[in-house]
């Protein structure tokens, strides 16, 4: 199948500068334009912006405490709806088969879950395998484990190290690793209720900085091409700027990224004691290579938070709204919380939406801050068209700014901020940085030999309409999304790593799991065919 | 062997599926009862969504109670390993399903590695209403009782609760003061309850007591499911619809209402008018009685007793693969096939069915 879309503006940083030019696609393949071939089935989309299909790196889409917050919120579907809602999708459940419908119509083709805990993986990838048309990718969580505590606090080799890291992300098929307060869900266990970067888990002796450290140390040393994916500690609380800026000061010239760095964006200024940092880390940020950072922007209206950071969500649970919330203590890196939570216009929730948008427009490096929601931790996913608007219009951020409250946008450097995303910007930022981070070298770009997957939108006034609808979406070259309605359904597949295990290692978990939960390890694995879909899973290579 | 039968005549799988897809197709409001592995119940939600209806367990009412503490209260939850590896303390609410009683005895056998590692001791909370723990498997941990004379559970834990925060009650507990000194020692205390003997009233009291515990120390629950099956449907079926069972489909956009959408009622009320019975089960059939016409996928050598169409299938972990919930583990696990046989899955059939039906339409699984 040879299809052709002509007089596109076609926006793709990575293989030159924006210009109208036509797009082939040979059997879910870009291709070169193909001289004297007709095509079997040719687009018109002139007067439509063409770029790659875009990818989230951050998403709470699938697994166990996004389906438990669906069990504690039958009723909080109304609030993952599209905005506005006079849309024919607007008694849409919070199933796995609307988020991927969503995400394609808005020309999103790759999705990150990025908090797998490894003994639930298999609930994870079954429905992960539910969420059609897009790819999808998850990242084990690592770091609150006693099997790794263990090891550091037993001072193990780092060889020993790997081989764990290389055994977890292997059996429960992940594209990366990630650390969430690393060491607090095993401190709160013992009943330790704040945890800092030098704080250290009690038993163990170990502090979250060499728990961190340890595992960006690893992920580097195995060619995991995500750099290691890291929620800091203190997360929401007034003064955690100093949290996060000490976390970016520790990557000590190796790569690490930061997730939703908006909620660790707060100072302890003003008279509420709560105020914006965002200059300063958006600072911190330019001035260190190592560091890439998602936003996880607040939106304001209903929404759940989910998280692993289980301490983190028991000192918020005062905060939830509706007054119902699940508190789980996991095994090792399982568990976490699930908090409604409503953000209102009011003071706090004026500075953390700006709070958002400064990071977005300080740090001046495309390839270096990522589009995120943390959703549904700061909004739905819903979301994002109107967040591509007020990222491309100051005058939409103004408009905005006269509904929130003065003074805490006084204690922000928003109103001073004019600068405007353009497209190529929000090409990088959300097609070919991702791409590149996650180390997915066939998507992100239209160049000759990436995957077809390919996203056009109908240039017009309203940015926000623009990227709500798209005007056609292909994934692997089907055409998945037609003026922004779906066409058809398709299986994508889940990304992952596949390093070797260790047969030692292997041997070792076998033993450990026997000893400590009773039960051989066949219990916690599982073949690919347990997902019952053909081809579940697909390999992305380690850096050699 | 017969596989398939219309009425009580054995046929060809071809002619039972393609009567049974007469039934479907023509069918004005057709309710599912579903009692199977993942695979099972993701196809039989999946043809629900094309068909529209509604969807309920075999033991709705008992799921409903379960699920009712989550979306009316929440609460504080940990897992069987935490339980194992953590807890010195370990206080039984209710009666727990023998099925579990081996998971308990594992517990009895170990002893804690991870928090205080002291040797574990065992209480249980009961009501006047409460069977006695006289199980063999249960016998050697020597729970100790904790209750009130003629209180029902629910009052038990009301009381408990006022007196653990020193508030003064009418009612006085047995072994009260052991108990109190128990929690002080203990630094991860767990509460182990099933849906099944707790209503959600009393459920909400125990996480409200354990709410208070956590305010100073640490403490929470394991949740046993009545039915392992039954919580691993409701999980599939939280992602497939974004709902609990107990979901209906209104212009195919799921719904979720308990009452509404109960399936034994609605046939009752004769608001449906094809019931598609899916269990495999063993010697499970379906409830007799009403007026609509029943389509049977079961576990069986012989035709369901009133059913217009008789499907047998396999059960996941016995005759062929498949992922169900376990709580040993308190998450899914691979099962594999302990004796493989000619029987088809739940999955294969309603595939089959799927793709039979008249007109495109998009099936899920
Ligand atoms: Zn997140």
């Amino acid at each position: 199948m040879l299809i052709r879309l002509s007089g596109g503006e076609v926006i793709d940083p990575v293989n030159g500068k924006t210009s109208q030019r036509d797009v082939w696609i040979r059997d879910g393949v870009l291709i070169d334009i193909p001289e004297g071939e007709t095509a079997d089935q040719t687009h018109n989309v002139s007067g439509c912006i063409v770029m790659a299909g875009a990818i989230d790196i951050h998403s709470h889409i699938g697994g166990g405490n996004v389906n438990t917050a669906r069990l504690l919120l039958p009723e909080y579907h109304a609030a993952h709806q599209p905005r506005p809602t006079n849309t024919p999708l607007s008694n849409a459940g919070w199933s796995t088969f609307r988020t991927g419908c969503l995400y394609a119509q808005m020309g999103f083709t790759t999705v990150v879950e990025p908090a797998m805990a490894p003994y639930t993986a298999l609930h994870t990838h079954l429905e992960l395998a539910d969420i059609p048309i897009i790819d999808k990718a998850t990242l084990a969580i690592l770091g609150n484990d006693d099997f790794t505590l263990s090891l550091l606090r037993d001072g193990k080799s780092s060889a020993m190290i790997d081989d764990y890291v290389a055994w977890v992300v292997g059996s429960t098929r992940a594209l990366g690793v990630k650390v969430i307060n690393a060491g607090a869900a095993a401190a709160f266990k013992e009943n330790v209720r704040s945890f800092s970067l030098d704080d250290v888990v009690p038993e163990y002796g170990v502090s979250s900085r060499k728990i961190v450290k340890s595992m960006q140390a690893s992920v580097t040393r195995l060619g995991i091409p995500h750099p290691l994916h890291v929620h800091a500690n203190n997360l929401g609380i007034a003064g955690s700027a100093n949290t996060a800026a000490a976390t970016i000061a520790a990557t000590e010239g190796v790569p690490l990224h930061l997730a939703h760095l908006q909620f660790y964006g707060y100072g302890t200024e003003g008279k509420r004691k709560f105020s914006s940092e965002a200059a300063r880390l958006a600072e911190a940020v330019n001035s260190n290579p190592d560091v890439t950072i998602d936003i996880g922007q607040v939106m304001f209206g209903q929404t759940v938070t989910i998280s692993s950071d289980v301490m983190r969500q028991f000192a918020a649970l005062g905060n939830a709204s509706p007054k119902k919330t699940v508190i789980f203590d996991g095994d090792g890196n399982g568990g976490g919380g699930i908090v409604p939570y409503r953000y209102k216009q009011d003071y706090y929730g004026s500075i953390q939406w700006a709070v958002g948008l400064e990071l977005f427009l300080l740090v001046t490096d495309p390839w270096r801050v990522f589009f995120t929601t943390d959703h549904p931790n700061g909004a739905p996913f819903t979301a994002y068209p109107e967040l591509f608007e007020l990222l491309m219009s100051s005058a939409a951020r103004d408009a905005k700014c006269t509904e929130l409250n003065a003074s805490a946008l006084e204690l922000t450097t928003l109103a001073s901020i004019r600068r405007e995303y353009n497209l190529e910007e929000i090409a990088i930022m959300t097609r070919a940085a991702p791409a590149k981070l996650l180390g997915l070298k066939d998507r992100g770009h239209l160049g000759a030999g990436a995957i077809a997957d390919v996203a056009v939108y109908r240039k017009g006034k309203d940015i926000a309409k623009m990227f709500r609808e798209a005007a056609l979406v292909f994934k692997n070259g089907d055409l998945v999304v037609k003026n922004g309605k779906v066409m058809h359904y398709r299986w994508g597949k889940t990304l992952r790593l596949n390093p070797p295990p260790d047969k030692a290692m292997a041997k070792r978990m076998n033993a450990y799991h026997e000893e400590r939960y009773g039960l051989s390890l066949d219990w916690f694995t599982f073949p690919d065919s347990a997902i019952q879909r053909d081809e579940p899973f697909a390999e992305v290579s380690c850096n050699s | 062997m017969s596989v398939a039968w219309i009425g009580s005549q054995p046929v060809s799988l071809t002619d039972a599926i393609q009567n049974a897809v007469k039934l479907l197709a023509s069918s004005r409001c057709p309710v599912f009862s579903l009692d199977t592995d993942v695979h099972g119940t993701r196809s039989a939600i999946a043809l629900a969504t094309i068909l529209g209806g509604a969807y309920d367990h075999t033991m709705g009412r008992l799921l409903a109670n379960e699920i009712a503490l989550i979306t009316d209260h929440g609460g504080m939850f940990t897992t069987p390993g935490e339980v194992r590896r953590r807890s010195s303390l370990i206080v039984l609410v209710g009666e727990v399903p023998v099925f579990h009683h081996e998971l308990l005895q594992t517990w009895a056998n170990s002893k804690p590695d991870l928090g205080d590692k002291h040797s574990r001791h065992w209480f249980h909370v009961a009501g006047a209403e409460t069977n006695s723990l006289d199980s063999k498997l249960l016998r050697p941990m020597k729970a100790v009782p904790v209750g009130g004379e003629n209180l029902s559970l629910n009052a038990t834990l009301a009381v408990l609760r006022a007196q653990l925060q020193n508030r003064q009650t009418v009612s006085t507990l047995s072994n009260i003061d052991r108990f109190k000194s128990a929690l002080t020692a203990a630094q991860f205390p767990v509460f182990v309850f099933s849906g099944g003997s707790v209503e959600t009233a009393g459920l909400v009291m125990l996480q409200d007591l354990i709410a208070d515990l956590n305010k100073k120390g640490r403490a929470s629950s394991l949740f046993l499911p009545a039915d392992d099956d039954a919580w691993g449907s409701a999980l599939t079926s939280l992602w497939m619809t974004g709902f609990p069972p107990r979901t209906g489909f209104i212009n195919s956009l799921p719904s979720y209402d308990p009452v509404r959408w109960d399936v034994q009622r609605m046939l009752r009320e004769k608001e449906a008018d094809l019931h598609v019975w899916v269990s495999t089960r063993e010697g499970e059939t379906s409830p007799k009685g009403g007026k609509a016409r029943l389509i049977s996928l079961s576990r069986t050598d012989a035709p369901t007793a009133g059913a217009m169409i008789t499907i047998a299938v396999g059960k996941a972990g016995i005759d062929h693969d498949g992922v169900a919930y376990s709580s040993r583990i308190g998450t899914f696990g691979f099962v594999q096939a302990m004796a493989p046989s000619h029987l088809p899955s739940v999955s294969n059939i309603i595939r089959q069915l799927a793709d039979a039906l008249p007109g495109k339409k998009e099936f899920a699984c």
